[in-house]
């Protein structure tokens, strides 16, 4: 079936916007969408977007991570082999974390990264043919804010959770951190790492991240009043 | 295709579907067609051993659990069905040396329980995110004793059929990507029914439209 921007397609639909766009100018053809002889098919369910000028993708509901260059990750090691870590990012293979991608780590300096950490890591490559790369550092060598992380909380949601709320207009983030202080790590493979002062804060934030998923703006927002006035025990 | 026209009047049995209904895998849906249920799960692309692995394409895996837990040689020939059919929809080349496991919980059967089953994996295999080349959709059609063609027959009508049907078309051009037939007929009435369903696979497509509108307004 012919589709256009903003419709609502499933896999077997074709774009003619696409390829007449095109003809005219290049275009960056994102996740969900395949080009094939002379159309553009569409290759999962969801909705059709686009972005000025000329790039287009599906949006589309998602749980498995399938590793992409350039991402910030949550992974947790589970092997040393030699001078690499394997590291599960909950994809289908095991990535690899360099012990000389760490800020300041030598040959003889190796640093302190134990089986079971939780580390916060950019996606070097991410190809279906080889295996993930992780690094723990920039190009300028800085850690900034990758690295391992101690102690907190670490569970796993849908990838679409992670985009709503690293999405600068969602609403959640700005609400919370006005009503109590957290730390907090989204990985882009479906797994947010938190870490607050208190137990009771951590399952409230837990919930509330959770709670978010199927919400409007509107409804976050009341949501979030309505745990932190539990919370600092207003409600029983 | 005037009979087409005047089959949009004709009924599939009632379809009721959810998505997501497993927390735990990747993608899962639980569909019922008349009184015939199916739930399946969808997980991958995972980690498998190193003799399924196939270097150009995933490895793609069908259980069939039924009703009463114990698996039977025709089950293993729904299994076969299925995968051939999910197989033919699947870009296995995006996902090489990986596995994609289809787990097909039977719930109820009152007739149509492989392209209830089938349309159910469809289902899955949306809400699980994977890349796909086109939908499908499985109609199941019976000749009586009498020699007519019925669509979607109940159970009663199956249990008293010379010859059933089951026929699954992709969305692209409505080609047939699986056909199964059972029993004695004649040439004309496979051709009758082979037309029919192609006619009813619209109205599932409509729905599979109809469902993923719902949810992609709340993601």
């Amino acid at each position: 079936m012919k589709v256009s921007v903003g419709d609502v397609v499933l896999p077997g639909d074709y774009c003619e916007e696409i390829s007449a766009a095109g003809e005219k100018s290049k275009v960056i053809v994102g996740p969900g969408l395949q080009k094939e002889s002379n159309h553009v098919y569409v290759t999962k369910a969801g909705v059709l977007k686009k972005k000025n000028p000329n790039t287009y993708w599906v949006d589309y509901y998602q749980k498995r991570y399938t590793p992409a260059r350039g991402e910030n990750v949550i992974g947790i090691v589970i092997q040393k082999a030699g001078d690499i870590y394997r590291v599960d990012l909950g994809s289908s293979m095991s990535a690899a974390l360099s012990y000389l991608s760490f800020e300041g780590a030598t040959k003889k300096n190796r640093p302190n990264v134990q089986i079971g950490d939780v580390v916060y890591a950019k996606t070097l490559v991410g190809s279906k043919d080889m295996e993930p790369e992780l690094v723990c550092v920039d190009s300028y060598g800085k850690k900034g804010r990758l690295g391992v992380l101690t102690d907190g909380f670490l569970f796993k949601c849908s990838i679409n959770l992670i985009r709503k709320i690293l999405n600068p207009s969602c609403p959640l983030l700005d609400s919370l951190k006005n009503e109590w202080p957290f730390e907090l790590a989204a990985g882009m493979n479906g797994r947010i790492w938190i870490k607050a002062k208190t137990m009771r804060e951590t399952i409230a934030l837990g919930n509330a991240i959770l709670g978010a998923e199927y919400l409007s703006d509107e409804e976050i927002k009341a949501m979030c009043a309505n745990i932190a006035s539990i919370l600092a025990g207003h409600v029983a | 295709m005037t009979e087409a026209a005047d089959l949009k009047e004709c009924k599939l049995k009632h379809m009721k579907c959810e998505l997501n209904v497993l927390s735990k895998s990747d993608g899962s849906a639980i569909l019922s067609q008349g009184e015939t249920v199916t739930l399946i799960s969808v997980n991958g692309p995972l980690d498998i051993k190193v003799q399924n692995q196939s270097i150009e394409k995933c490895y793609l895996e069908v259980l069939f659990c039924t009703k009463g837990g114990r698996p039977s040689v025709p089950d293993r020939y729904k299994e076969h069905i299925i995968r051939q059919t999910c197989e033919s929809a699947i870009m296995g080349s995006l996902y090489p040396r990986t596995g994609i496991t289809v787990t097909i919980q039977e719930l109820e059967d009152y007739g149509g329980l492989l392209s209830c089953a089938v349309n159910c994996a469809c289902l899955a295999l949306l809400n699980s995110g994977l890349a796909m080349r086109y939908v499908f959709a499985a109609v199941s059609c019976a000749v009586d004793e009498t020699g007519n063609v019925i669509l979607e027959p109940t159970y009663q009508e199956v249990m008293n059929a010379k010859a059933r049907f089951n026929f699954v078309f992709d969305s692209r051009n409505k080609n047939l990507i699986t056909g199964f037939s059972e029993g004695i007929f004649s040439e004309a009435a496979y051709e009758e029914a082979l037309e029919m369903s192609r006619a009813a696979s619209d109205l599932v497509f409509t729905f599979y439209r109809d469902i993923v509108t719902k949810y992609s307004n709340v993601i």
